[in-house]
């Protein structure tokens, strides 16, 4: 009579600690976010229908620690002379004409104690669908990747073991060193 | 207190030991100047462990160092080794009272804020360019070359553009002058860019106004003069610029009636006129530091303040890395400056016994040269340290050089004859190519002020000048702008000069503006825009340009004209003018071939006339010695490292800037020496009233080990009643006591009263921060040292350790300082706290040892109290490879990497502060408080205009937090990404930390220990190279460089 009334307490809170422990692992993690835009722009038409590389406007992420979002002159490179209009297309025009930035809402947003460096990742040869995921396949774009220090550590760590990186460096004349860098370090991240 | 007889007797040297054929090689010791205590050194009180001979940490002896006059009477332990804990110093009482039931409601409320603010997804917007550039892509920094206006040196700067922000000063390599490094001014000008207190456009009588409407007024009343045939003045500070000169003449070739006045608030202009009167040049002399092997410096801190520091730091630190060719540096002074703390013999004296000394040099000198006879004086010092300073100028005749920053033509006169009797014009001293950095006319400035006031001034402009603060005669100044017709002042701020014009025409922050500059005789450089002008402003050229009557003038189009028709056909490398005017522009400077080509200057005749000036001196002397009146002290004032005249009294970096040779924040001080202290029973932070016939001042006492005797040393630059608010009241303004004698101010008093108060007035001052509990941290030796060393060299300990070896990564990364070269002039402490975005925490939290520099500079004493020798040593986080923060830390929050770097992840600290408690170097900082968001902490970082110079790279940290020294991690990453993008390897010299760009004196090595070729490797390798506490097995990855003291003075 008392035993199981005590198993039955146990297991509740022992249920409610592991889900609130849970829920608080969970904290500042946003998987799946994907909010509305000023501009409702189809990546899959763009990355997926018409094959746009994701860099031709995403150019920053070659050289820079961000990404960027392409200024509204670089959509204006296709659509200035494409005829198709539409609601969303009219509101990029407008925009332009009335000189009038627009205020994007950021999907992917880290904490401000990492520091992430988007051109160090292309230039080492990763996919943007590695941590972005199927960009091209989505009509909004939502963060697929929890964006967690775990998740990143699963894939550098992963890196650290794979026998092409070894290839790589001796591409890019690199033989000094033992180790190949991937950043373990928390000072890779975190300063 | 009035009588104080016991001051200007001589004593006797104490007999000195004989010196060691080593020694006598050399040519330029001699015994005297061995003396370790000098003529009037004595040791007062108990002594107990600094005094008492060597400290012995494993094998090592260290030398007696100690750094405030409590600690070498009463030992080390007085300090305290662990400062700034929480006790009352929370602020609120709470902290104290807190129960362990408050405890946990307060950590239960936490948890569910936590989980409350996980909920909801932030949102952020992301606002890109609506027409993309080339030129900026976001994230990637960029370097314009321009010159700093912080200061009339115009050093050639390089600055970080980041995101169409500036956010960080750096020095330009490629000046042949400044050689990249940069003050600690210059560091913080770009603070002043993002300055609340900056005018936002410009005004009428104190009301904003248009541009236009203000044009329409200043013209009507330019007409006005013209009619009325009133005269019109320019008064600016000095002007570098010579397309700025060009204007100004275009308005001397309009008006008959133009006027232009140049002053400065420390002013030259003795130097100046001695050197019309010697010369028949009224210019000051480019010096060459390098060149001299004798030094001597009366009462001039030409690495701190005077002339142009950067230039002579870098000139004065290459000469001393000459290893055994190290110049001798003999300062003559009254209050310990920065100079003279370097100085390798200093002779503490009264501002009115410095020109007699001058002239004690002169006669000696003279009589080797056969000159003719120098008037006999009163030699109020030791003559025989004097007669080897003597001997050592004679013999280095050509190469030796004497400076003085006394504003006494007669002084500067006798120096002139010093400076010829030994050959050294032409040869250390170029008055062929002067410099251009002080032309300050003290005369004009005095007469001026005397016809404003009789009304025969009809419009006044200022531009780049505050005299109703910094003129010694403030009030006349004042009372005289009321008689003027129209006044107009280019003023970025309403200050105490421009509150009261006419006209506010605020000019752009020079970070804003087109400009040039030539410091010196032929070297030219430019300045660019690195932003767009924040506020409503327009350049003071502009406005000069528009009033001479052009209707739409463009300075831009100006500036380039005049290097079109002026500097582009001293050259014939560049075709073209557009060619040559990029290449000025990206590379900051030029230099015409012709002067890059000129060997060394011609000998300047020298007119003679020292006789008369001599005398002068001799009767001045008696005279004060005949009637004396008041009281028995004097005063010097002098311009401190940060604050300068005090233009910059607004910016937050330089008010917490510990000076570099007191280390005190947050206002100014009557610096006292030790003996007399003592003798009124005056301690630290006791209000004392300095009284003479300029008034009277107020100021806490600060005891200064090296003081003259019975001078009392006054920093200028504080006590602004009008500069923003920051610089609000903090300290007092002792400008007023800088009188106009015999057409120069003089920047010292005599016939003073000194008074205690009663009253405290607690220093900020971090001396004595951080105890050392008498661990040999600084080192030093000699050539004669080293030389033993290399012939019985000892083999290497190899200290044993609990630790594992940890695996290594691809780089080790080190650091190494020179404690020989650097000169501790805390470029390096302001360049950090802008590169790592360090906080400002105001006077309270530094008095509570708490301020968040991640270098700091540790000033420590040897030797008597009344004249000590010092060492600077730069300390930040030594990066052990096994480090005692590491093992304490619960969390894991401090770990090594594997390239060697101590790492600080804020993230995962939860300040339990054991870390900080274990560091044997004391370089760890706390956040008491988040001070970007605490309202009580309103410096910079809690607007949105101040935060603007953050540096995005680096995180700011938030309450409850450790942090320290990074190594510039982000500068390391950024440095290995650009690699990688260019597929090429790291190169030594690619990573620069901040502080070591900074240095003007090129202390500070970085690099990769793992490249045996790297500089910083090689220097692992000097004998003089140590780790500072090595023997407990901390391995750092920080190394330093012993100082090496000259032979004449250990």
């Amino acid at each position: 009579m008392r035993l199981p009334s005590i198993l039955a307490v146990a297991t509740i809170v022992g249920a409610g600690a592991s889900l609130g422990a849970w829920q608080l692992s969970r904290v500042g993690v946003h998987q799946g976010y994907a909010p509305g835009q000023p501009i409702a722009f189809p990546h899959n038409v763009h990355a997926g229908e018409n094959r746009i590389p994701c860099l031709y406007c995403h150019y920053a992420a070659r050289t820079s620690r961000h990404a960027g979002i392409p200024p509204a002159s670089v959509c204006m490179n296709c659509h200035g002379m494409l005829e198709k209009q539409t609601t969303e297309i009219a509101k990029l025009k407008e925009a332009v004409q009335q000189n009038r930035p627009i205020a994007w809402v950021k999907v992917h947003n880290l904490p401000d104690f990492v520091y992430f460096n988007h051109s160090q990742h292309v230039v080492s040869g990763v996919a943007c669908q590695r941590c972005h995921g199927p960009v091209e396949q989505m009509d909004r774009v939502r963060q697929e990747a929890p964006l967690t220090m775990g998740w990143c550590l699963d894939c550098h760590r992963e890196r650290a073991k794979l026998p092409t990186l070894g290839i790589q460096r001796a591409a890019l004349h690199m033989t000094h060193g033992s180790k190949p860098t991937t950043g373990l370090d928390c000072a890779s991240c975190h300063y | 207190m009035a009588d104080d007889s016991h001051v200007t007797a001589p004593k006797p040297p104490i007999p000195s030991p004989q010196p060691s054929p080593a020694r006598r090689e050399r040519g330029l010791c001699n015994p005297i100047l061995l003396s370790p205590t000098g003529g009037e050194g004595r040791v007062r009180g108990p002594v107990k462990s600094a005094q008492s001979g060597l400290v012995r940490i494993g094998e090592r002896p260290a030398p007696a160092y100690w750094r405030s006059v409590d600690e070498l009477r009463d030992g080390p332990a007085a300090a305290g080794e662990f400062p700034g804990g929480l006790g009352k110093a929370s602020g609120s009482k709470a902290a104290e009272e807190l129960t362990r039931r408050d405890f946990l409601s307060l950590m239960g409320f936490s948890m569910a804020a936590v989980s409350l603010a996980g909920c909801r997804a932030p949102v952020q917007k992301a606002i890109p360019l609506l027409v993309g550039s080339d030129q900026i892509v976001p994230g990637i920094a960029r370097h314009y070359a321009t010159t700093c206006a912080g200061c009339p040196s115009a050093c050639s700067l390089l600055v970080k553009q980041r995101d169409g922000r500036p956010i960080k000063i750096e020095g330009n390599p490629q000046s042949s002058l400044f050689g990249g490094g940069t003050c600690a001014t210059g560091q913080a000008t770009v603070l002043s860019l993002y300055d609340e207190g900056r005018a936002r456009g410009p005004s009428w009588q104190g009301k904003p106004t248009s541009w236009q409407e203000l044009d329409r007024r200043v013209l009507d009343s330019l007409r006005a003069a013209e009619a009325a045939r009133g005269r019109i003045v320019l008064l600016s500070g000095t002007l570098t610029s010579p397309s700025t000169r060009s204007i100004v003449q275009a308005w001397m070739r309009r008006s008959p009636n133009f006027r232009h006045v140049v002053y400065d608030p420390v002013s030259l202009s003795a130097l100046r006129k001695a050197n019309e009167q010697s010369f028949g040049r009224a210019s000051i002399p480019h010096y060459a530091f390098d060149r001299a092997r004798v030094i001597v410096a009366l009462e001039a801190d030409f690495l701190g303040t005077w002339l142009s520091p950067v230039e002579f730091a870098r000139q004065y630190a290459a000469s001393r890395r000459r290893e055994g060719q190290q110049p001798l540096h003999v300062q003559l002074e009254s209050g310990l400056s920065l100079t003279g703390s370097n100085a390798d013999v200093r002779l503490p004296l009264p501002p009115s016994a410095i020109g007699l000394a001058a002239l004690g040099l002169l006669r000696r000198v003279a009589r080797r040269a056969g000159a003719g006879e120098v008037p006999e004086g009163p030699e109020p010092f030791d003559a025989k340290r004097l007669d080897a300073v003597a001997d050592a100028l004679w013999e280095n005749r050509g190469q030796s050089l004497v400076v003085s920053g006394l504003q006494d033509v007669s002084v500067q006169i006798v120096v002139n004859a010093l400076n010829s009797l030994l050959s050294n014009v032409g040869k250390t001293l170029d008055l062929a190519r002067p410099s251009l950095q002080r032309q300050g006319d003290d005369a004009a400035m005095a007469e001026l002020v005397d016809d404003m006031n009789r009304g025969r001034v009809h419009t006044l402009i200022l531009y780049g000048v505050n005299p109703g603060y910094d003129y010694s005669d403030a009030a006349g100044f004042l009372s005289g702008l009321k008689q003027v017709a129209l006044s107009v002042s280019f003023a970025d701020r309403l200050d105490e000069t421009s509150s009261a014009v006419h006209a506010l025409c605020p000019d752009h922050h020079f970070l804003e503006a087109w400009g040039d500059a030539e410091p010196v005789h032929s070297h030219f450089s430019l300045s660019q825009p690195l932003i767009a002008p924040l506020f409503d402003t327009r350049a003071a050229q502009e406005s000069l340009l528009r009033w001479l009557g052009e209707e739409k003038p463009d300075y831009y189009t100006y500036l380039r004209d005049f290097w079109r028709k002026e500097l582009y056909l001293r050259q014939v490398a560049m075709k073209g003018f557009d060619a040559f005017w990029d290449r000025s522009l990206e590379e900051g400077v030029f230099v015409p071939e012709s002067t890059e080509a000129a060997g060394p200057a011609e000998e300047t005749h020298f007119l003679g006339g020292w006789k008369a000036a001599a005398q002068d001196i001799v009767e001045g002397s008696r005279r004060a010695q005949a009637g004396p009146r008041g009281g028995p002290y004097e005063v010097h004032l002098y311009e401190s490292v940060a604050l300068r005249d005090g233009r910059h009294a607004n910016n937050p970096w330089l008010q917490e800037l510990p000076d570099p040779v007191s280390k005190v924040t947050w206002g100014n001080f009557a610096a006292v020496a030790p003996a007399l202290a003592a003798r009124l029973g005056l301690e630290n932070g006791d209000v004392v009233a300095l009284k003479s016939r300029r008034g009277q001042l107020e100021l806490p006492v600060l005891v200064q080990p090296g003081q003259a005797a019975r001078t009392v040393s006054v920093a200028l630059g504080h006590g602004r009643t009008r500069a923003g608010k920051v610089g609000l009241g903090v300290g007092a303004n002792a400008f007023s006591w800088a009188a106009t004698a015999l057409g120069v101010r003089r920047y010292s008093a005599s016939g003073v009263t000194l008074e205690k108060t009663g009253r405290k007035d607690p220093l900020a001052c971090t001396q004595t921060h951080f105890s050392m509990e008498g661990r040999p941290i600084a080192l030093e030796t000699t050539v004669e040292a080293l030389r033993e060393e290399a012939a019985a060299p000892r083999e290497a300990e190899v200290l044993p350790s609990l630790w594992a070896a940890r695996p290594g990564g691809e780089h080790a990364w080190g650091m190494a300082i020179d404690v020989n070269s650097c000169i501790g002039c805390s470029a390096c402490v302001v360049a950090c706290q802008a590169e790592n975005n360090v906080p400002v925490v105001g006077k309270d939290q530094v008095q509570r040892a708490r301020a968040m520099h991640w270098i700091r500079i540790d000033h420590y004493y040897r030797g008597p109290e009344d004249n000590p020798a010092s060492l600077h040593q730069p300390m930040m986080c030594q990066h052990c490879g096994n480090a005692p923060c590491e093992t304490v830390c619960p969390v894991l929050a401090t770990t090594t990497s594997s390239e060697g770097l101590n790492q600080q992840v804020y993230n995962r600290c939860i300040g339990t502060r054991y870390c900080a408690n274990n560091c044997p170097y004391k370089v760890r900082r706390f956040n008491f408080y988040d001070y970007t968001q605490n309202p009580k902490f309103d410096f910079n970082m809690t607007s949105p205009l101040g935060r603007m110079v953050l540096n995005p790279d680096v995180a700011v940290r938030s309450r409850g937090v450790m942090e320290k020294c990074s190594l510039c991690v982000q500068r390391i990453q950024l440095a290995k990404n650009d690699a990688l993008q260019g597929k090429r390897e790291l190169a030594d010299g690619d990573v620069q930390t901040a502080c070591q760009q900074a240095c003007p004196a090129h202390a500070i090595v970085f690099g990769d220990l793992k490249d045996p070729e790297s500089r910083v490797s090689q220097l692992r390798q000097d004998p003089r190279h140590y780790r500072v506490l090595e023997e407990l097995g901390t391995r750092p990855s920080v190394g330093y460089l012993k100082k090496l003291r000259h032979p004449e003075e250990t």
